[in-house]
């Protein structure tokens, strides 16, 4: 009897952490691919893309992720197979200037203490999350700063202004 | 404009109203409050669409009824891979939930292979509507309509800076300038005296 009792008690000591620690990720291994608006003539709005696969330690697939970009908080976007992840992220082009943007995911539980801190009021940057993902957006071309044609036009009048400088200055 | 064109859009605006009116009352008929209930649209972030130029095309999904959208699936298969190219995004995404009140948005970037007149349509979207249902809800996104995807050329032809162009052009514009400057440098240095002599 008392064996047993033992068996389940340490059933319970080793088998019960695994079965919690089954919805965490442990050392999360991801790898990223990311995209952003770099053209400002043909689209309205810039777009971030980020496409990521997650490894985890413990196995732990099909993850309910959440991203947090610049405050706002959005769900992760999955495959149908399961093994991509995608977080879309657009705003004008005013608001998203060049520069480097840190996505945060959190998981469920992560989700939960930042929706409550986000509700007191009190900085989020203290919570832990799975895994950041730091993305450089290089910014959107607007156009050349000076147009072609008053370039060359600037070129026809100063080449004009030079001969008739020229010419007055013949006795 | 004359007041044939303004009643016409006066009659339209009429129209949109009404139409406006009967959807809301269809959707107040059909929606049992309980349930999740979504709107999708999908549309084209682009103001010109040029070949082998990036597309995007955004979906936003929002939930107008009472309780969370479970394993919200998200298809379109409106892209055929002869005319597009995936350049990141993925046109097949599912989420988990989607909770009452909350909107989320799906970018997929595309490349246009061909040019011409193209009909952007509707994607799918399936869904279940409460906790216990056991068959999903499928419905379709709004659909951007016929768009026309510009000639790479065309579009070169209208918006690059022509740098080449121009250089081209002062270079054929050189020699009527330089021939005749350098007969009258010639000229002038001959016959011109350096003043400074005089002293």
């Amino acid at each position: 009897m008392a064996t047993t009792s033992s068996v389940v008690v340490l059933c319970c000591l080793f088998v019960l952490p695994l079965c919690v620690l089954g919805d965490t990720c442990l050392a999360p291994e991801v790898k990223t691919q990311t995209y952003t608006t770099t053209e400002a003539v043909t689209s309205t709005d810039t777009v971030f893309i980020i496409e990521f696969t997650l490894k985890c330690k413990n196995s732990v697939s099909n993850m309910n992720l959440y991203a947090d970009i610049q405050g706002k908080t959005l769900p992760v976007t999955r495959t149908v197979t399961g093994d991509k992840y995608q977080v879309s992220f657009s705003d004008e082009h005013a608001n998203l200037p060049s520069g480097s943007y840190n996505i945060r995911l959190f998981d469920e539980e992560g989700f939960a203490a930042l929706r409550k801190t986000q509700r007191s009021g009190e900085d989020t940057g203290a919570l832990k999350p799975v895994h950041t993902i730091n993305m450089n957006h290089p910014g959107v071309w607007k156009g050349p700063f000076l147009q072609s044609e008053f370039v060359a036009a600037t070129v026809a009048v100063f080449v004009w202004y030079l001969a008739y400088n020229a010419r007055s200055q013949l006795q | 404009m004359s007041m044939d064109q303004t009643f016409g859009i006066i009659d339209k605006i009429r129209m949109k109203i009404w139409l406006a009116a009967l959807a809301a009352l269809c959707m107040v008929l059909s929606c049992n409050g309980d349930n999740a209930r979504l709107l999708a649209s999908k549309n084209i972030l682009n103001q010109y669409l040029v070949e082998g130029r990036d597309l995007t095309v955004q979906y936003s999904i929002y939930n107008t009824g009472g309780s969370a959208a479970l394993d919200v699936n998200l298809k379109d298969e409106g892209f055929p891979e002869t005319d597009f190219e995936v350049v990141r995004g993925n046109l097949n995404v599912r989420w988990e939930r989607i909770a009452p009140g909350t909107n989320v948005t799906h970018s997929v970037i595309l490349r246009p292979l061909q040019y011409g007149y193209f009909n952007f349509t509707s994607g799918e979207v399936s869904y279940k509507d409460s906790e216990d249902a056991t068959e999903s809800v499928s419905g379709y996104t709004s659909a951007p309509g016929e768009g026309g995807i510009v000639n790479s050329k065309e579009y070169d032809r209208r918006f690059s800076p022509h740098v080449l162009d121009w250089c081209v052009f002062a270079v054929m514009t050189l020699p009527s300038l330089v021939i005749p400057f350098l007969l009258f440098y010639r000229s002038k240095s001959r016959y011109d005296q350096p003043k400074t002599k005089k002293n």
